[in-house]
């Protein structure tokens, strides 16, 4: 008897956290599937009449597509670079011998603590000097830079824990460690490093302070730098804003939804058992 | 080439197209003249018979002036608009000013990329919270927009002194910008810095309806500040709220600030003497002053007269309440108490001068400014298309076009008053047009507008601070500014001192 | 910090020192792992080593771009005299508050979820989500709910608790709280996941010896589940106080821009107001250097943690 009313109360608990969790996303939905008017009329209330002109008019008052592609491509191109330095890097770490090895990992389990902010102004001063402020590449440099030690770091993790034998055995036949390394280490590491590229994609999408002070250029704006300028701009139409809130959540939701078991195992898998 | 743009660093002025060379000339001298023999501000007109005189100094004065901004002459003589092949990026501001201008300056982009097809105009709506601020971050790059948009005064002249923006006036012939109204509010050195677009007023918007239902007379808007008071104590004993604002960005204390500091001033050189310290105006005498503000300020919270969510409302936000009917009266400007006649019915809705509440010579003054200027940055690679272009929209066709679009009046002397047919439009434009325009806060510098005048006025409207404190908060910031900014302290010293 | 959790990875398994020595002199010393570690090397050297140096080097200059002078200390001692520095360093101090509380609330839900009830996984899955949001649209969203009548507020009328509506970005005394409020919403979930993968872990016979021995759940999770996964913990708490202390830009920037009057701005925002928008890189410099200062306490403690769970030499 004591033990089922326990679990009620857990029960209704977990519940109301997963609303307080969840509220806010709802409360961007339902926001965005007004109309001005009607939300002014009653701001937490179900969308009446829903309409979707907010979400179409997002792309004509500020260059949202543009935007997206933006995010896209940073994502993809600084994450690729950080990963690909990442691995071979980490490779080095674990299979290889070199001097200043121990410092080297070291310094960037140190760097992975580093707060980002504390290299705002100098990195913004030297884009400035090598004419690259202004432009995605910019930013992409900069986050590929900032993603390495965390990726070394994680990486180096794995790798330790790979089979010795199988790359004893390739040394012995005279492979390369290039080919090592991406015939035989990196085919046993795809969930690893999938794994770590979601993480370090999601950090890079989210990711506001670099973007807001490197891209000052309309067309070269990150989707989350091109929020705030949304948002000051637009305070007074909160569907809008709101619609463009979650479009800029959109992709992350579907990501989790279509590879949450995946995301959640892949996660705490890092932890050990 | 190279030669040629040698040339043009050494000599200072263009010579490329005859019909303009003279315009070119004239400005170039009087840039010279002005800083080498004078430095009053107050833009001289044009005056063809001094021409000749003039010429003959033009060569000594470009050599004085040397080479920093001589090759910006190049181009100057171009105002009327040849093809250009090119793209030019616009940071535009203006809707929050006057509702409707951003789908009126679309057009014009898009009327003006048909008629020059080799030109793209990349136009950039801006945020208010943001307009300084992003402007500052892109002039440390040198990169970034052709054409601004700044506030008037300090907002525009700082970048101009930083070197960051160059005078319109040395791209665009006389005979245009002296059509233009109000260009003295970012005159310096002789030159005009950049090209107003519209003029604003911020008058008090009440609605008759409420002022009906809480027994006042819906016709009779208060005059002082007791009767405004007053008003404000029968609105809310009706359930009514008096005055609805947003304060959450800090605007309505810097305009509360703009519209009730300067009633207390005798004249513009206190507030400059004051923060440039030419010793004219002590730092003791405007805090003062703004003791006075803040305490009026602190009142009007205290008592309940302003929306209870004024501090989490930006002022965009809170001008919402208006049209809401959610309160009785509020400062907006021209543009949107046109709007918002639209949505409540003209006749709802009345406009007056703000309540008299200082004592200085300048309490005669209306608040009102060109508000929106777009100057010409020092990096755009083509000036002159970019000047040609904001000429073109200086076309009394396109100002008649804004005019019908906004309602907003055009900053042009061809603008035909008479083309002003709606009544309380012409209201609106007769208190525009009455009085002396001062609009306070363009003489602060943008840095102490950002931290001293909007985070006071916060202090006052979230109940977090005394008067006193806000007082602190501005010799604070007016010192660290000084202390961190000398380029920019010097230059307003000079000007300070200078300006009549 | 982005998605740490990764970082707490747990080294016990890993190969013994015997086995690694004779991996390297299978291996050998060869060229290629120089070849390797160039390119991390060279990006670390200009990402963050010339930077931290160029930081440093600033914070005793003052001006803008391209005309910098040298001013000794100025910097330091502009800092010290500015009251909106001051407050700055306070909000991230109370900002760290939140990280017991986080701390405290992901534990207790751990727990309720280490029970095993029904739905477990999806109560996990639905807490982790805020986790993965941007915090930029998240501010949004909080930025309208949190206004004096915004929803939030409306709700708790409605519910007779108007005493709990505050003016929750718009007063000084509450601004903090609220902001501190949203990030334990966010950081919540990556709490609970930690530490609920982390009770996953410990050994079930532990567990059922106490039970046998007469234990009952309170018990049990105090002497026995909590010490045992004391360092996940340990390592939860330093990971999220090195976030509160420097990564919690974007929630000031989107939900107040550090007002009312300053009120909430935190060093990362005084940095940005500083550099950027005023154009005193000198200034912002110097206020990176005492942010490192800060930092450092906690990324030694951070470090510590590591060396001692992790066998991270060679």
């Amino acid at each position: 008897m004591k033990r089922v009313s326990v679990s009620l109360v857990q029960q209704a608990l977990l519940i109301l956290l997963s609303l307080v969790s969840l509220y806010p996303l709802w409360f961007a939905v339902q926001t965005a599937l007004k109309t001005p008017q009607a939300y002014a009329l009653d701001p937490s209330g179900l969308p009446r009449a829903p309409t979707l002109d907010n979400f179409l008019s997002l792309f004509d008052v500020m260059p949202f597509a543009r935007w997206t592609l933006n995010s896209i491509v940073v994502s993809f191109v600084s994450v690729a670079a950080a990963t690909l330095i990442a691995v071979l890097a980490a490779y080095a770490i674990v299979f290889g011998r070199f001097l200043g090895q121990r410092v080297f990992f070291n310094l960037n389990i140190a760097l992975m603590a580093l707060p980002p902010v504390a290299l705002l102004v100098p990195l913004f001063t030297l884009m400035v000097q090598v004419g690259l402020i202004n432009t995605l590449p910019s930013v992409t440099l900069v986050y590929a830079v900032l993603l390495i030690p965390f990726s070394v770091f994680f990486l180096v993790n794995f790798f330790r824990e790979l089979p010795l034998e199988l790359i004893e055995a390739a040394t012995i036949d005279g492979a390369s460690h290039m080919r090592i390394l991406f015939r035989i280490v990196m085919p046993l590491s795809v969930a690893t490093t999938a794994t770590l590229v979601i993480v370090n994609a999601i950090w890079v999408w989210n990711e506001l302070l670099f973007a807001l002070v490197f891209l000052q250029n309309n067309s070269q704006r990150t989707l989350m730098a091109g929020l705030t300028l949304f948002q000051g701009r637009y305070s007074t139409n909160e569907p809008l804003v709101m619609a463009g809130a979650f479009l800029s959540i959109l992709p992350l939701v579907i990501l989790y939804l279509a590879s949450q078991s995946f995301f959640v195992r892949g996660m705490t898998a890092g932890i050990g058992k | 080439m190279h030669a040629e743009r040698g040339f043009r660093r050494l000599c200072g002025f263009a010579v490329r197209d005859g019909t303009d060379r003279l315009t070119t000339i004239t400005h170039r001298l009087r840039g010279a003249r002005m800083r080498t023999f004078s430095n009053r501000t107050t833009r001289p007109r044009f005056r063809a018979g001094g021409l000749l005189a003039l010429v003959a100094v033009l060569f000594a004065g470009s050599l004085i002036t040397a080479c920093p901004d001589s090759a910006r002459a190049q181009n100057a003589a171009t105002a009327s608009g040849q093809a250009y092949a090119g793209k030019i990026t616009y940071w535009f501001w203006g809707e929050s000013d006057i509702p409707g201008i951003d789908k009126w300056m679309s057009s014009m982009v898009s009327a003006y990329e048909k008629l020059h097809p080799k030109v793209t105009i990349n136009l950039v709506p801006q945020a208010s919270d943001t307009l300084i601020g992003a402007f500052r971050l892109a002039a440390q790059s040198r990169s970034g927009p052709d054409i601004d948009t700044q506030w008037a005064t300090l907002p525009t002249l700082t970048p101009y002194w930083d070197k960051a923006a160059v005078a319109i006036s040395d791209y665009v012939p006389a005979s245009e910008t002296s059509q233009w109204l109000e260009t003295s509010e970012n005159a310096e050195g002789g030159k005009i810095v950049a090209m107003p677009i519209y003029l604003i007023g911020v008058p008090l918007v009440w609605n008759k309806q409420l002022f009906k239902e809480a027994g006042l007379d819906p016709n009779t808007p208060p005059k002082t500040w007791d009767a405004f008071l007053a008003d404000c104590a029968v609105l809310k004993a009706h359930g009514i709220t008096p005055f609805g604002m947003g304060n959450k960005d800090g605007y309505f204390g810097a305009w509360m600030f703009a519209i009730y500091l300067t009633q207390e001033l005798n004249s513009l050189d206190e507030i400059k003497g004051a923060i440039g310290n030419t010793g004219s105006f002590s730092m003791t005498q405007f805090d003062g002053l703004l003791r006075n503000l803040y305490t009026m300020m602190q009142t009007l919270v205290q008592k309940g007269y302003l929306n209870s969510d004024v501090a989490s409302l930006d002022l965009n936000q809170g001008w919402q309440l208006f049209p809401q009917k959610k309160a009785a009266m509020a400062f907006t400007t021209d543009g949107n108490v046109l709007s918002w006649g639209k949505a409540l019915g003209e006749e709802n809705i009345g406009v007056a001068e703000p309540p008299k509440w200082g004592h200085g010579k300048l309490a005669d003054s209306y608040d009102v400014t060109q508000s929106s200027d777009e100057f010409i940055t020092s990096w755009a690679p083509n000036k002159a298309a970019a000047a040609a272009f904001l000429v073109w929209l200086h076309d009394p066709a396109n100002m008649k076009a804004l005019y019908a679009e906004t309602g907003a009046f055009p900053a042009d002397e061809r603008f035909p008053v008479a083309s002003i047919t709606d009544p309380l439009a012409q209201q609106l434009y007769q208190l525009d047009t009455a009085k002396t325009s001062i609009w306070l806060e363009n003489y602060l510098p943008p840095q102490v507008d950002n931290d001293a005048d909007l985070p006071a006025g916060q202090l006052i409207t979230s109940k977090s601070g005394s008067p006193d404190q806000a007082v602190e908060i501005w010799n604070r910031v007016i010192q660290k500014w000084r202390v961190q900014q000398i380029p920019e302290y010097r230059q307003y010293r000079k000007w300070a001192g200078g300006n009549g | 910090m982005r998605l740490s959790l990764l970082r707490l990875r747990r080294h016990k398994d890993f190969v013994g020192p015997e086995r690694r020595l004779q991996r390297r002199r299978t291996i050998g010393r060869r060229l290629w792992p120089y070849l390797f570690v160039t390119p991390a090397a060279l990006a670390i050297a200009a990402g963050f080593l010339y930077p931290l140096a160029k930081v440093v080097w600033f914070s005793f200059y003052s001006g803008s771009l391209g005309a910098l002078t040298y001013v000794g200390t100025a910097n330091y001692t502009g800092l010290w005299q500015d009251p909106v520095f001051f407050q700055s360093v306070l909000n991230n101090l109370k900002l760290l508050t939140t990280v017991p509380i986080m701390t405290i609330l992901a534990l207790l839900i751990a727990l309720i979820l280490n029970a095993q009830i029904r739905g477990w996984r999806q109560y996990r899955a639905i807490v982790f989500f805020p986790y993965i949001l941007p915090a930029t649209a998240i501010g949004l969203v909080f930025g309208y709910l949190l206004e004096r009548n915004g929803v939030l507020n409306t709700q708790l009328r409605h519910w007779q608790l108007g005493w709990m509506a505050k003016d929750w970005l718009g007063s000084a005394a509450d601004v903090v709280p609220a902001i501190g409020g949203v990030i334990i919403w966010q950081q919540l979930g990556f709490g609970v996941v930690v530490f609920a993968a982390a009770l996953l872990a410990v050994p079930q016979e532990l567990v059922e010896a106490a039970k046998l021995d007469g234990a009952n759940g309170w018990q049990i999770q105090r002497a026995i589940l909590i010490p045992y996964i004391r360092r996940t913990i340990e390592f939860f708490v330093v990971v999220e106080a090195i976030t509160v202390l420097s990564s919690i830009f974007t929630y000031v920037y989107v939900l107040t821009k550090g007002g009312p009057a300053e009120a909430s701005s935190v060093m990362e925002y005084y940095i940005f107001e500083n550099g950027f928008e005023n154009g005193a890189i000198g200034v912002a410099s110097a206020a990176v250097v005492v942010l490192l200062v800060l930092a450092c306490v906690l990324i030694g403690f951070y470090l510590r943690l590591r060396a001692s769970g992790a066998d991270t030499g060679r």
